[in-house]
């Protein structure tokens, strides 16, 4: 079962209220016909229901892999030897066996996330909760955890996953929508998804394939929308009558690459160098970002990529090799690193946690105020900072910061590196933790600040925001920088971006099932536009009607 | 440029599993050897008990396969404070000491401030150096078990010795977690402009500059103990009664040698 729903929904609190974190003020919650009420109860609750959640790092107990997971275990009062044999048994099913005496903070986010579910399976437990649980995950390792939550469910146990994602609700059998704290659709998920209208009011969007079937439904009458994998949406377009002697049409050219605002070369760069704690994060790092436009930076947890970007902006010097911002040399010591910095902000993972003031006015005027603004000019620049992501200047300016909502937090601290008016904007991961509503609303507010001529570099697990604002992309694996490529090139080969821990988008993908099932289309198609247009050309035009 | 790496500088907390000697041992035997070299390094009453402290410390450093320099690193960090303390000491010294060196004001050096000040300088590093050791050597698991176990009978007369415990070997966890948190909040404000890491600032700015941080500091660590408690929480915890552990406890012939060597040490120390 999925429950989905906008941010503030409620969606974590009724997870909550499932093993007993949370009773209830009014109304009851039974499990396995335990009352949660009764303290008594607690414990078999707790063992019968897991909770998988959001952030891998938080729910680490023990500075050892093997101690971690018997911590519940032992909660059980189980005698040693059992404890032994089950975190054996939990560690396998994880593939964490090897790892069992590392302190779990040497783990990646991904094998973390696994820990804490060897911790939960250890219990033995009837139903396990995932609270967001792929949210932090690159698509691999979110691929990975989809596939254990399958097979768990498979072996008899009911799985619950909260999500922002309605392509893993797909998985489900039955969704259930919160909003505003009710429940306000319970159905199975082709019931659920299928009015984009209901949806949008509800802070939801459509799965991608549906969305993507609708979109070539204007070029293909009566296909239908309910395809739930990409092979049965390829096969049933692949069932229209059409020639496959065209040439494909050539590609629209690539944006020429323009004179290079960013450069960097033999970039490396080690964490903690000369502790045990060492750790190589950059090597050997080669990347040229254009001047306007956007450049996308893309590869599995831990691959370099936030590190990179702090070089990007001069928060870091380097090591070795050397990095040119606008001209600036970042090894030379004369360099002023704060008029960089203000030239290429910098808007950090979840930036609303690095909020500090309490007034959202203050918070935005921080930087400029740095900068040496006062007075009229200090507040008409931050006016215009809140205007570009649509945050009313007088409604807004005078409200705490801590009493908004997650998704006007984001914007706030948006805002406040955008006060600085920067020439280059560097996000990392600007879209994790949003709902879908919210999600497409700041695509919307980048895209708009890329047509405005400033230059986006944007680090994200999420290929749908790179196809929607890049044009060319970095791969970055395990430090390196593997590829430099435009966006159809990059995400032609699938395998290839398999081994570095990403995936095709799945308009990508449905391309990419028709050309090897024959269909003339150019490699690498993320845009829905494109392809709709590229099929249309090879229907025979006299069946309208599908084979089905 | 390691300006935002505070983590570097908190070697307290954190566990370096190397699976020397030292980490074979029972986690009890370590926590009372532990235990009493700090008692000795803190109550030796001779300069040269300290020193022979801090070298023994510096030995078994060693012995537990930690890097030496990582170990100094984590007493150069506090050291500007502790050198302040040395000075005060010297200049403050004992009034109707005879004989003072120099006598300047309310300044007087003497001998024994002189001694004093010594005394400091090297005590406090002995101590940062006897808590990183035993946290590299010993997980938090191990240590809750161990002292679990040795408080046992405190327990008995109804003391919250469990939860004591834990509470412990949360806060000494959480010190890198806080390193962490303060880096990432002060690279975002660097980043806005503040001036962090550009090597420039004066004493006053960069104290001023410290405020900012304390608010998201204090919330985000107030957020992740609440998550840790939830995480705990979730997987069944209710305090240590009735818990049973994976690690079993064995005080071998190694442990009785070891500890036999430390009781020798500790006496040294104070008695020389």
């Amino acid at each position: 079962m999925a429950i989905v729903g906008a941010n503030g929904s409620g969606k974590s609190t009724l997870a909550r209220h499932l093993n007993a974190l949370l009773v209830p003020d009014d109304g009851y919650v039974r499990v396995g016909g335990l009352n949660t009420r009764d303290p008594a109860h607690r414990a078999e609750i707790r063992r019968t229901v897991g909770m998988v959640f959001q952030r891998p790092e938080d729910q680490i107990v023990a500075t050892v892999v093997e101690h971690d997971v018997a911590f519940g275990l032992e909660n059980l009062g189980l005698p040693p030897d059992e404890i032994r044999a089950r975190v054996e048994d939990a560690l396998k099913a994880v593939s964490l066996w090897d790892e069992r005496e590392r302190p779990p903070h040497m783990l990646s986010a991904g094998q973390m996330q696994r820990l804490a579910l060897a911790g939960i399976l250890a219990m033995r437990p009837d139903c396990i909760v995932f609270d967001e649980a792929t949210a932090m995950l690159d698509p691999v390792g979110r691929q990975a955890t989809r596939q254990m939550m399958r097979d768990l469910n498979d072996d008899g146990l009911t799985i619950l996953t909260i999500t922002h994602r309605m392509d893993e609700a797909l998985d489900a059998d039955r969704v259930v929508v919160l909003d505003h704290g009710r429940v306000a659709l319970d159905d199975v998920p082709a019931r659920i998804f299928r009015s984009a209208e209901v949806l949008h009011r509800l802070g939801l969007e459509r799965p991608s394939l549906d969305k993507l079937a609708t979109s070539l439904r204007r070029a293909m009458p009566g296909l239908p929308e309910d395809a739930t994998t990409v092979a049965s949406l390829v096969g049933a377009i692949d069932a229209y009558p059409h020639q496959t002697a065209l040439l494909a049409q050539e590609p629209p050219a690539p944006p020429a690459q323009t004179p290079a605002i960013i450069e960097a070369h033999g970039l490396s760069h080690i964490y903690m160098r000369g502790t045990p704690f060492a750790r190589q994060s950059l090597d050997h790092v080669d990347i040229t970002v254009g001047s306007g436009g956007a450049h996308g930076l893309v590869g599995a947890t831990g691959s370099g990529k936030s590190t990179l970007m702090q070089h990007l902006n001069g928060l870091l010097r380097p090591q070795e090799g050397t990095v040119h911002i606008a001209g600036h040399d970042l090894s030379d010591a004369e360099t002023d690193l704060r008029a960089i910095r203000r030239m290429a902000g910098l808007v950090f993972q979840r930036p609303e946690a690095q909020i500090f003031e309490q007034y959202v006015g203050d918070e935005i005027a921080y930087g400029p105020r740095l900068a040496g603004l006062t007075g009229e000019e200090l507040r008409s620049r931050v006016r215009w900072a809140m205007d570009l992501l649509g945050l009313d200047f007088e409604g807004f300016k005078d409200r705490m910061t801590f009493a908004l909502s997650g998704g006007e937090q984001r914007k706030v601290a948006l805002a406040s590196t955008l006060a600085l008016q920067p020439r280059v904007l560097l996000l990392d991961e600007p879209t994790a933790g949003l709902d879908p509503r919210s999600r497409a609303e700041l695509l919307e507010r980048l895209s708009g600040l890329r047509r405005t001529g400033m230059t986006l570099i944007l680090a994200s697990h999420e290929m749908a925001d790179i196809t929607a604002l890049t044009q060319h992309i970095t791969v970055m694996d395990h430090g390196r920088s593997q590829h430099t490529g435009s966006v159809a090139e990059v995400f032609a080969d699938g395998d290839r971006l398999r081994n570095w821990g990403l995936e095709q988008p799945v308009i990508t993908q449905v391309a990419e099932g028709l050309r090897s099932r024959g269909w003339s289309l150019v490699a690498g198609i993320v845009d829905a536009e494109h392809l709709s247009h590229a099929l249309a050309r090879q229907l025979t035009a006299a069946t309208p009607e599908p084979r089905r | 440029m390691n300006d935002f790496e505070f983590q570097r500088y908190i070697t307290i907390g954190q566990y370096l599993p190397t699976g020397s000697a030292i980490h074979r041992l029972d986690p009890r035997t370590r926590l009372v050897a532990g235990g009493l070299l700090l008692i000795a390094v803190t109550a030796a009453p001779s300069l040269a008990g300290i020193g022979l402290g801090l070298i023994a410390l510096f030995l078994l450093t060693t012995l537990a396969r930690v890097p030496l320099r990582y170990a100094i690193k984590g007493i150069l960090a506090p050291l500007p404070f502790i050198l302040l303390l040395v000075i005060l000491q010297i200049l403050l010294g004992p009034e109707g000491e005879a004989q003072p060196w120099i006598l300047f004001g309310p300044i007087r050096i003497t001998a024994t401030s002189l001694i004093n000040g010594a005394r400091i300088l090297l005590r406090f590093p002995a101590l940062i150096l006897a808590i990183t050791l035993f946290s590299a050597c010993t997980a938090t698991t191990e240590a809750v078990r161990g002292l679990d176990r040795l408080l046992h009978p405190l327990a008995r007369i109804g003391l919250p010795v469990q939860d004591f415990v834990l509470m412990v070997q949360v806060s000494l966890h959480f010190l890198p977690l806080l390193a962490q948190e303060a880096e990432r909040i002060v690279k975002s404000q660097a980043s806005r402009g503040a001036e962090w890491g550009t090597g420039r600032g004066g004493v006053l700015r960069r104290v001023r500059q410290t405020l900012p941080i304390l608010v998201p500091l204090f919330l985000v660590s107030l957020q992740r103990a609440e998550n840790l408690a939830l995480a705990m929480e979730a997987r069944g915890y209710q305090g240590q009664a009735g818990r049973t552990s994976l690690i079993t406890l064995r005080f071998d012939r190694r442990d009785a040698l070891a500890l036999a060597l430390v009781v020798a040490l500790s006496v040294v120390i104070l008695v020389v």
